[in-house]
């Protein structure tokens, strides 16, 4: 019934023709001007790029902001991630929904949550002072603590709903069956639910890192000028120079960054097998 | 499901059908847009029965959107610095205005009919710049050196050198180290050395109020034209008069090469230089008037640049110095404060 | 071991829906500026959220591009999850790349890319263009989601429809649509609230007259520091919310995430 694969094609027509003319089109062309140098092509414009030491230290910092996330997230999701899986049923429909509300608010409005809260009149400065932790209010605002923050809260639930998926599909007797042998906790976590959830752990992964290097409204309200990230230097760059020839080197860079993200996690995902 | 479908392209294309009535799209500054709209845009609306539009932001930004939009302008007329004019004329983005058509200009000062050459723009307010500070936390600010100082430390926010501002704090502090280099090289290299010191480097002025108000900061620098809303917002903040004077500069309109209905243009520009808007802005505190018709009380030309005598007083940053150096400026922060 | 798994479930939730509700409580202050906590409660900057005009323009942007483009997605992505899913045709893994593709090119480059290649020199307006670029974003989600629903549903069933007698079409809209409703449901949700709090894709693509509510949100709060935008944030959260806890009482939306 499904063999005159031309009809298949001609259902898939629009959408593909519509991603490949109206967005991939546009984006070839403007990542293309990071290759074109007034030789021809070439990649003198990375150079360029490079070469400022402003630009270097905003690449390394959200880079390690990414990482620094992700690993954060990664470890404290599998403790929720297996809190939830304990639940029962109607807790864990309860406890996904919350999960899952977050994203459906806007950045900006959580974004600005973390404006208030971590100012200096914010709550967290008035708890440290009142308490007599510290004399003077901290400067938490303008900082890559303030970014990491708020990029942690933004991201942390699309770590742990892969991880809860995958927590969901472990054969019901292998923990059990671990814990008899006498294997502790550590042991158990380690050699039987991490290799064995490792595909939703690359899911969620590749999620958050992408995401924090990709963010745009948390940087550029939680960060301001003085703390860039690639993305709001990328916005800088554009809108005040007119600097096309960055932009689109740092185009080129966040979208390998990606794409090579997803490669290497998968990669580690299947290395192994089972066990 | 199909209706809705319908409903909504229907609905995009009347949006864009209703953009073709007659409507002034205008570039501007984004502070005390409520003052503007009752002094200025509410009542030319109502004379002109058209419509304004208004972009705002920051000058970088609005001047680099009219390059980029270049070949099919969005924006009629456009609010910014001189020193912007300057370039914008070099670069081919704006058009000369009419004299003839603006017979308000006649009541302006002498400097602000024509402050860029070949009639490209008009000064439509003059303002200073200097240090403002909250006087519950600081006691008081005497040279524009003292915003590297120890009390200082911390609760400082400096414009970013892209800003208009920016340039302008730079002058001050290169004349209060005793240099007059118009690369502003002892300028930055004292920023540079301070920078862990300083809490942000502000794109926009009007985020200095709130910042203020929330505690992040304690002392900026800013123009004039800020500092009827920051004292709204912060009762207890201060101008600075330092030692070594404050600087300033002077805001102008131009009309943008390809504008779709210049008369508007030119009529909008006419009815902010005159001496009605010109002496409800300036009673609202919120610009200094170029018109010299308007008087107003001392007590509110304490909160303005007002009068020949005070724009006499301003060490203005003469905007061929700024598009001569600001390359200059720009590579020297890049490579020393921002990083 | 199981207290220490709720304590750190408890905290987590907390810090990830506290701030939120703060915002919430912030907005209700009687208070002149944002602040927690806040001086007196009162709804007069709810009130003046509705008097903001750039906030109801900007609304009506917002939800007209959200539906519009969602629905052009749907209109575009469900045949194509369809095709991909029953047919398998010939380069269906480089289709199923290309239809993705939206998700890894971060959105300000994407506005980017369209305002210097499509709007200036093609001279498309601004809103057809952030219409393409919202609905581009949204294909991947659609096509996703539904390819899910197809996998679920056995492929017999259309073939007992047309061997009794029904047409290709009719088996189509009869057989197969009824039962991925629940799916075409969910992208629909997804797609319209990932759309309406798009901000990136936007940054580049709006102009004097033309904005999304997030990013009027976060220029009027360059100027503006009170309570009117977190009570605005409120109240969109709480359609968000309403939104999600009607599908997740409908369709167990939970399923789809």
């Amino acid at each position: 019934m499904f063999q005159d694969r031309r009809l298949g094609l001609a259902l898939l027509a629009p959408a593909t023709l519509f991603i490949l003319l109206g967005f991939l089109l546009p984006v070839a062309i403007l990542l293309s001007g990071a290759f074109q140098t007034p030789e021809g092509w070439g990649f003198s414009s990375f150079t360029e790029f490079f070469a400022k030491p402003l630009h270097r230290e905003v690449f390394w910092r959200t880079f390690r902001l990414g990482l620094y996330v992700t690993a954060i997230s990664a470890v404290i999701g599998y403790a929720v991630a297996l809190s939830i899986v304990d639940a029962s049923d109607k807790r864990k429909g309860q406890l996904v929904a919350t999960l899952v509300l977050p994203l459906m608010i806007s950045p900006v409005a959580r974004t600005y949550a973390w404006v208030v809260i971590l100012g200096k009149t914010g709550i967290v400065n008035q708890f440290l002072t009142g308490t007599g932790i510290l004399d003077t209010p901290a400067r938490i605002l303008f900082s890559e603590t303030a970014i990491f923050i708020g990029l942690i809260q933004l991201f942390f639930p699309l770590m742990v709903l892969p991880l809860i998926s995958a927590l969901e599909n472990l054969p019901r007797d292998v923990v059990p069956a671990a814990r008899m042998l006498g294997a502790n906790w550590l042991q158990v976590f380690w050699k039987v639910i991490l290799p064995l959830t490792r595909e939703g752990l690359v899911v969620g992964g590749t999620l958050v890192f992408v995401g924090s290097l990709t963010a745009y409204v948390t940087p550029a309200i939680l960060g301001g000028s003085k703390v860039l990230m690639l993305e709001t230097l990328l916005y800088q760059r554009v809108s005040v120079a007119n600097d096309f020839a960055a932009a689109g080197v740092i185009a080129v860079i966040l979208i390998v960054m990606s794409i090579v993200t997803n490669v290497v996690l998968k990669r580690l995902a299947t290395r192994k097998g089972g066990k | 499901m199909k209706l809705l479908l319908s409903a909504s392209l229907l609905g995009l294309i009347a949006t864009a059908a209703v953009a073709e009535d007659k409507t002034l799209t205008i570039s501007v500054y984004g502070v005390s847009q409520d003052a503007y709209k009752e002094a200025l845009y509410a009542p030319f609306e109502a004379k002109c029965g058209c419509k304004l539009v208004i972009e705002m932001g920051n000058s970088s930004e609005r001047l680099a959107k009219l390059e980029a939009n270049a070949a099919k302008p969005v924006v009629d007329v456009i609010a910014f610095s001189d020193a912007n004019a300057l370039e914008a004329a070099g670069k081919d983005l704006i058009q000369p205005v009419d004299p003839a058509k603006l017979p308000s200009l006649a009541d302006a000062y002498e400097f602000a009919r024509d402050p860029v050459g070949g009639n490209m723009a008009v000064g439509y307010t003059f303002y200073g710049t200097s240090i403002v500070y909250d006087s519950d936390v600081i006691d008081g600010v005497d040279s524009w050196l003292d915003l590297f100082s120890d009390e200082l430390k911390g609760q400082v926010a400096l414009p970013n050198v892209s800003t208009t501002q920016g340039p302008l704090a730079l002058q001050m502090i290169e004349t209060a180290l005793g240099s007059d280099d118009p690369k502003f090289g002892k300028a930055i290299d004292m920023v540079a050395q301070h920078r862990d010191d300083i809490v942000t480097f502000y794109e926009k002025g009007g985020q200095i109020p709130q910042l203020m108000q929330q505690g992040e900061i304690a002392v900026s620098v800013i123009g004039r034209f800020g500092w009827a809303n920051l004292l709204k917002t912060v009762p207890s903040a201060r101008w600075a008069t330092p030692k070594e004077g404050q600087s300033g500069g002077m805001n102008v309109l131009s009309i943008v090469k390809g504008a779709h209905d210049p008369e508007l243009a030119h009529q909008f520009i006419d009815y902010w230089l005159s001496a009605e808007v010109q002496q409800k802005l300036a009673e609202g505190q919120v610009d200094s008037p170029v018109n010299q018709k308007v008087t107003v009380s001392d007590e509110i030309a304490e909160g303005l640049s007002y009068g020949p005598e005070m724009a006499a007083a301003i060490r203005f940053l003469p905007a061929k110095s700024t598009l001569e150096n600001r390359d200059a400026w720009l590579e020297a922060w890049n490579a020393k404060v921002a990083q | 071991m199981r207290l220490a798994g709720q304590t750190i479930l408890f905290l987590v939730l907390a810090f990830l829906i506290g701030p939120f509700i703060l915002i919430c409580v912030a907005g209700l202050s009687g208070g002149e500026t944002l602040a927690f906590p806040p001086e007196g409660l009162s709804l007069r900057w709810v009130a003046r959220v509705f008097e903001v005009e750039s906030f109801r323009a900007t609304f009506a942007v917002s939800i007209t591009l959200g539906i519009g483009a969602t629905l052009l997605a749907l209109l575009i992505g469900v045949p194509a999850a369809y095709g991909l899913e029953r047919y398998n045709p010939p380069g269906a893994n480089v289709i199923r790349n290309v239809l993705s593709s939206p998700i890894i090119v971060p959105g300000i480059i994407v506005g980017l890319a369209l305002l210097r290649h499509l709007v200036i020199p093609l001279g498309v307006g601004i809103l057809p263009a952030l219409f393409i670029g919202h609905t581009a974003l949204l294909i991947p989600y659609a096509v996703r989601i539904v390819s899910g629903s197809l996998v679920n549903l056995r492929v017999d069933i259309e073939e007992a429809a047309v061997l009794l007698g029904a047409s290709r079409l009719q088996s189509f809209t009869k057989v197969v649509l009824p039962n991925i409703r629940n799916g075409i449901m969910a992208a629909f949700i997804i797609g319209f609230i990932t759309s309406f709090n798009q901000v990136p894709v936007s940054l580049f693509l709006t102009g004097p007259g033309v904005s999304t509510l997030p990013i009027d949100m976060m220029a009027y709060m360059e100027f503006n520091y009170d309570p009117s935008i977190a009570a605005l944030s409120g109240l969109l959260a709480l359609m968000s919310l309403v939104i999600v806890l009607v599908a997740e009482k409908l369709l167990g939306l939970s399923r789809y995430v």
